[in-house]
């Protein structure tokens, strides 16, 4: 049994969250996690209405009774508004969603003070996902619940600090008092122990997820996870001041080069289409767009199922650590 | 404290001192021994004849185990390995190179060989031809690390080899090593950490930022050394990023490498040549870095003078000795099981 702050706060078995990731994130998945004993992820950013995005909701709920967490990037988009993001917001409170994992930009900074108690109204667990001791403590401030501390392995956005989880989760956690959640690096029982031995309540994982029967994306992608090495993917996007981490690729190698030149925002917008991920995930074809993965694929080696995935997750984790209390009181 | 490092090299913490230039020197090697941990002398900028004066004076400071580094892609690093097995020093740590007649002249005498490795594929070659354990450099550490962090490092290379995994970049207290432990390593290395202790000779100016720099407080490039290198954010660290390698001063630079590791310019020089222009230039690019990392551990020269360190140094808050340091871990470790412990009941 699993006794952390993130367990007892939503009632769940094991501490294992998954990370928000846009076209995979839908309700069969999502559904899949918690009904396994984790916290499943429902990317807002898939559903473009109100209406389309309550249906998600309640396609959810009809396939699981347990809880489940709300991604909302707030982040500017060609295709997700500031009006998007207020909506997500009023419908996760409408619909007393359990948690919601917000990134980018501070809530209170988007949507007004009058969003964050909205949602705590409606009894909804705020996270922020940070990449930096400052963010956290701003989530602090403004109350929320707890925060995802983001290392520079992750895949996705990281945070231009650039600091790994093994620094940054220790960092945060000795400055903030609510919960952290560990995320960039894990995959494992192992990685999933050494978060929690560096103080983190609990852990979010992402990549790891898209390699288990229940993710809906093409087999190639799986496969193509199972194949590559930690050492594959690469940090693309510095120089328009929205880096991410992505499997390395013929296409990120264009969008290095152009980088590399200096070629502006305008030469990269077709390359980085969200759309064209969207197709990515469908076809199989890694070299189409860009895909967003973490280190952690490193220690991607099968396809399991979400549930056999985290029980050996959890009986490792305890198996790691008996070994490590065994090494130090030797 | 009880691991496969702990009980192949003899020593009561698995806790390794980094060979640091300038800073890795016989007193810091032998402090470390004495606290219990295993020391490395940094050879990179001695000369064979120093390096011999270096054991013997290790040795007249400790009788426990210690080690000696060589950074096989420097001017005179196999000379000084060569002095090392002649000491049969008890543990060699190479990198940047292949070390295999190293481990063969070592296990001649029942000495142990450390491998610095940054990916699986070196640190099964290592494995491959006889070295008794790798140690895994992640992407946080000070100065050579690869895009891998610790995190994902650790737990890849203890799954694929057979040989113990000590584990750099990312630790300096007792929850970084419970992790590493957790991950599979055998140990930790640590540099950056030991770097600000009291017994630790650099420069006070460098070890009080190290106290008051934060874990974002680090640059990241290929621009110091012509390798990725990690360095404290300094103006002088800024600025050889922003001129990047400087030939004229390359040679200037190497001249005082050659007198100070005491090799005669003309044998340097055509060592050098004849080692191919990439090398030559990769040399000439470390001749600058060098004397800028001399600066700093030595004379305490914030303005031009770059240090390597680690993110870890936004965790370093106090100078502790390295006794105090590393009972403290352990302690701390403990303490991090046993809340982990807690929690999973």
């Amino acid at each position: 049994m699993y006794n952390t702050a993130i367990t007892k706060m939503f009632g769940i078995k094991y501490p294992i969250i998954c990370g928000a990731m846009m076209w995979l994130c839908k309700p069969n998945l999502c559904a899949a996690v918690s009904n396994a004993g984790g916290m499943g992820n429902l990317t807002a950013g898939n559903y473009e209405t109100a209406d389309e995005f309550r249906a998600a909701i309640r396609e959810t709920r009809k396939l699981t009774k347990n809880p489940f967490m709300v991604a909302i990037t707030l982040l500017p988009s060609v295709r997700i508004t500031p009006e998007h993001h207020k909506m997500y917001v009023k419908v996760c409170a409408e619909e007393k969603i359990d948690g919601i994992e917000f990134s980018g930009t501070p809530l209170d900074k988007v949507a007004g003070m009058a969003a964050v108690e909205m949602l705590k109204k409606a009894g909804v667990k705020m996270f922020h996902k940070v990449g930096a001791l400052r963010h956290a403590q701003h989530a602090e401030k403004i109350g929320f619940d707890g925060v995802y501390a983001a290392g520079i392995e992750e895949g996705g956005h990281p945070l231009s600090d650039d600091v790994t989880s093994m620094v940054l989760t220790p960092k945060i956690v000795s400055s903030v008092k609510i919960p952290v959640v560990t995320v960039g690096g894990i995959a494992d029982g192992r990685t999933m122990a050494a978060a929690l031995a560096l103080g983190a309540q609990g852990v979010m994982m992402a990549s790891r997820f898209i390699a288990t029967k229940e993710c809906e994306v093409h087999e190639n992608i799986k496969q193509e996870l199972i194949r590559r090495q930690e050492f594959e993917t690469v940090i693309y996007g510095k120089s328009i001041g929205l880096q991410g981490r992505g499997l390395k690729s013929k296409v990120l190698e264009e969008v290095l080069a152009i980088e590399e030149r200096h070629g502006g925002f305008e030469e990269l917008i077709p390359l980085l289409s969200g759309q064209k991920v969207k197709e990515a995930w469908e076809t199989g074809d890694v070299n189409y767009a860009p895909l967003m993965v973490g280190q952690s694929i490193g220690l991607i080696n099968d396809i399991p199922t979400c549930k056999e995935l985290m029980e050996r997750m959890a009986a490792q984790a305890c198996e790691s650590l008996a070994k490590a209390s065994k090494a130090c009181n030797g | 404290m009880k691991t496969r490092i702990t009980e192949m090299v003899g020593i009561k913490y698995p806790m390794v001192l980094s060979g640091m230039s300038w800073i890795s020197t016989p007193k810091m090697v032998a402090a470390v021994s004495n606290a219990g941990g295993l020391g490395i002398l940094a050879t990179g900028p001695l000369g064979s004849a120093q390096t011999l004066e270096a054991i013997r004076e290790i040795r007249k400071l400790t009788d426990k185990p210690f080690g000696a580094n060589a950074t096989l892609m420097f001017p005179g690093a196999a000379d000084n390995a060569k002095v090392l097995l002649q000491e049969k020093v008890p543990v060699i740590n190479f990198a940047l190179g292949k070390g295999d007649w190293i481990v063969k002249e070592a296990h001649k005498y029942g000495g142990k060989v450390f491998a610095t490795v940054v990916n699986v594929r070196h640190a099964k070659r290592a494995q491959d031809y006889g070295c008794d354990a790798v140690i895994a450099t992640g992407q946080e550490a000070a100065a050579h690390g690869e895009d891998v962090t610790s995190l994902v490092l650790v737990p890849h290379l203890a799954e694929n080899l057979k040989i113990p995994v000590i584990a750099a970049g990312g630790f300096g207290d007792g929850r970084g090593l419970a992790a590493a432990l957790a991950l599979g390593a055998e140990g930790i290395a640590m540099g950056t950490r030991l770097m600000a202790t009291k017994e630790s000779p650099l420069h006070d100016n460098y070890k009080k930022l190290t106290v008051e720099k934060e874990v974002y407080d680090t640059l990241f490039s290929k621009r110091f050394d012509g390798i990725l290198c990690r360095v404290m954010k300094t103006d002088g660290a800024e600025r050889a990023i922003k001129r990047g390698l400087n030939l004229p001063a390359a040679f200037i630079n190497s001249q005082e490498i050659a007198k100070q590791v005491n090799i005669p310019y003309f044998k340097l020089f055509l060592g050098v040549l004849a080692s191919g222009w990439a090398n030559a230039k990769q040399l000439a690019f470390m001749a600058n870095a060098f004397k800028t990392f001399n600066l700093a551990t030595e004379f305490g020269d914030t303005k031009t003078g770059v240090l390597p360190v680690g993110q870890v140094q936004g965790l370093i808050h106090d100078q502790p000795t390295v006794a105090e340091l590393f009972e403290r871990m352990v302690a701390e470790a403990q303490k991090a099981q046993a809340k982990v412990n807690a929690a999973l009941s």
